[in-house]
């Protein structure tokens, strides 16, 4: 049964660590709302950057041109093949007839393509793949099929577009890291010196008998709750952000190829909140630890 | 019973605290430790709840040596082992009843046991009257029964008082040494580290007088000084 005098005991604990000295507590705040703020805006970027590169990279599909003199049963190979294989999502056959009647249609009005006598386009299969990544291998596979003339699949865009997310990832981790580190390392130190300003009660508390994570508790405690209201602090504050710029960016920016409201905020928010009280509970973890292995 | 078996103790900055302790102290007994400051008092006392390990020899507590004790033991070893000081270790920011509530809270007490033990013990040592006051508002003495309340408050097996009338008037020192006597009468085995002459003569019990970390002398129903009286 749960012993709400022990609870509230354990409250008081963490509320004293609070009150003690709210300098600090509202360092601590201070410092994981900056945190939130920065990793927000970052993460923000970075989903929106993911979207834009979905959208593009989505619509990237491989045509693969088929040579004049193919014969029907390879054509009918291709296509088997295609379908059959997992990385495909679609597989299209475009015969030269629907090609052409789809080019007039495109440059209805820009040129009268009725001089032309003959139909220069090829037989073609499009292809989309179910990930962007695998656009390039598939588009090197249908190379080398018999009967393919020419594949096609926006090479160099696609796979520089590749790298630059691969790039922007791996910078963003780093970003993360950093600010991680040094979000943790101020915490760290705040909480430390929370605890130096409970020496006696802590002496006190290993003098009756109590064990490591007794004393440990209200410490971890006060880091979730710094954490959390830094979090909350630092939201408010992405959110006050988004409602000034983002109706500008919209009307200021059209050409963004992305929706801006499409970035799912709620998501974010979680993982902000996470992160918050994850850098909380750590560092007074490993701050009060360390007090415990040197007192 | 504690035993100490050819204990020593260097402290990291080369500080020869303990050499050679040899000592047996049965359940239920009352040791004054004597002799001037800087004489290895406390670090005897420390010795036997373990903030501070020997570096050479054992000690035993109720057969269980203390050298075989995991970190993760320690504070459950603190729990048989009180411990009183010279400056009370009070929290200033909590009442008399709190300080005592404290030590059965920190060590995962439900709220029933506290309500239960903590008028009792203040009740034992004299102080259940000013249950609701603030360390800052009461004397000298009540400080220390406070202190020494909240140290039996967990039924200890032991317990070790540094200095505990240092900053006590005599008639104040005599009471606490009377309350302290009231314990031991219980079943509660005590040490006491003292410079008190006084009470040490006239309470008459066994006295081990510490010089430069070693035992000068051991004797029952001892004084505080040898050839005297």
């Amino acid at each position: 049964m749960l012993d709400w005098g022990r609870v509230r005991f354990f409250w008081a604990e963490v509320a004293q660590n609070f009150t003690r000295n709210i300098t600090m507590a509202l360092t601590s705040i201070g410092t994981i709302a900056i945190l939130i703020v920065l990793l927000g805006i970052f993460l923000f970027l970075r989903t929106s950057f993911d979207i834009v590169m979905k959208n593009f990279v989505g619509q990237v599909a491989i045509a693969v041109y088929l040579r004049d003199d193919a014969k029907g049963s390879d054509i009918d190979a291709l296509v088997r093949d295609a379908k059959a294989d997992p990385r495909i999502d679609n597989v299209q056959f475009v015969s030269k007839k629907q090609a052409f009647k789809k080019l007039r249609q495109t440059l209805r009005g820009q040129f009268n393509l009725n001089y032309i006598n003959t139909n220069p386009l090829p037989n073609a299969i499009i292809i989309h793949t179910a990930l962007p990544t695998d656009v390039p291998p598939v588009a090197g596979d249908m190379q080398n099929k018999p009967g393919v003339a020419v594949v096609n699949f926006g090479s160099g865009v696609t796979e520089k577009l590749l790298r630059a997310e691969t790039l922007f990832s791996a910078i963003g981790a780093a970003i993360i890291a950093l600010l991680f580190i040094s979000t943790s390392l101020i915490m760290y130190n705040t909480i430390r010196l929370t605890v130096f300003a409970r020496q006696r009660e802590i002496r006190i508390m290993q003098l009756v008998g109590a064990t490591g994570w007794t004393v440990r508790w209200p410490f971890i405690f006060e880091g979730i709750v710094s954490g959390l209201l830094g979090a909350l602090l630092g939201l408010f504050a992405l959110q006050l952000a988004y409602r000034t710029f983002a109706p500008k960016l919209i009307v200021n920016l059209p050409f963004i190829p992305f929706n801006i409201t499409s970035v799912p905020l709620h998501h974010l928010a979680v993982e902000l909140i996470l992160a918050g009280v994850l850098v909380g509970m750590l560092s007074s973890l490993l701050s009060v630890s360390r007090y415990l292995q040197n007192a | 019973m504690i035993v100490f078996r050819d204990v020593c103790l260097v402290y990291p900055n080369g500080v020869h605290a303990l050499t050679d302790i040899s000592l047996t102290v049965a359940r239920g007994e009352f040791l004054f430790l004597v002799g001037s400051s800087g004489q290895g008092k406390s670090s005897l006392l420390k010795c036997i709840n373990r903030e501070a390990r020997p570096t050479e020899g054992e000690v035993v507590i109720e057969d269980q040596s203390l050298a075989d004790l995991r970190p993760r033991d320690i504070p459950f070893l603190r729990r048989k082992v009180g411990v009183v000081f010279q400056d009370f270790k009070l929290l200033y920011q909590k009442t008399v009843w709190e300080n005592v509530a404290y030590a059965l809270q920190v060590t995962g007490a439900s709220s029933r046991d506290v309500m239960r033990r903590v008028p009792r013990t203040l009740e034992l040592v004299g102080i259940a009257h000013k249950s609701k006051m603030f360390p800052h508002e009461l004397s000298g003495g009540e400080q220390q029964r406070t202190a020494i309340a909240r140290s039996l408050v967990n039924n200890p097996l032991i317990l070790l008082c540094d200095e505990p009338t240092g900053n006590l008037d005599p008639e104040t020192s005599s009471e606490i040494m009377a309350l302290l006597a009231r314990i031991n009468a219980k079943g509660t085995t005590m040490i006491v580290a003292t410079h008190n002459q006084a009470i040490v003569d006239r309470m008459r019990r066994r006295v081990v007088r510490l010089v430069n970390g070693r035992i000068a002398r051991d004797e029952e129903r001892g004084r505080y000084h040898v050839g005297l009286g």
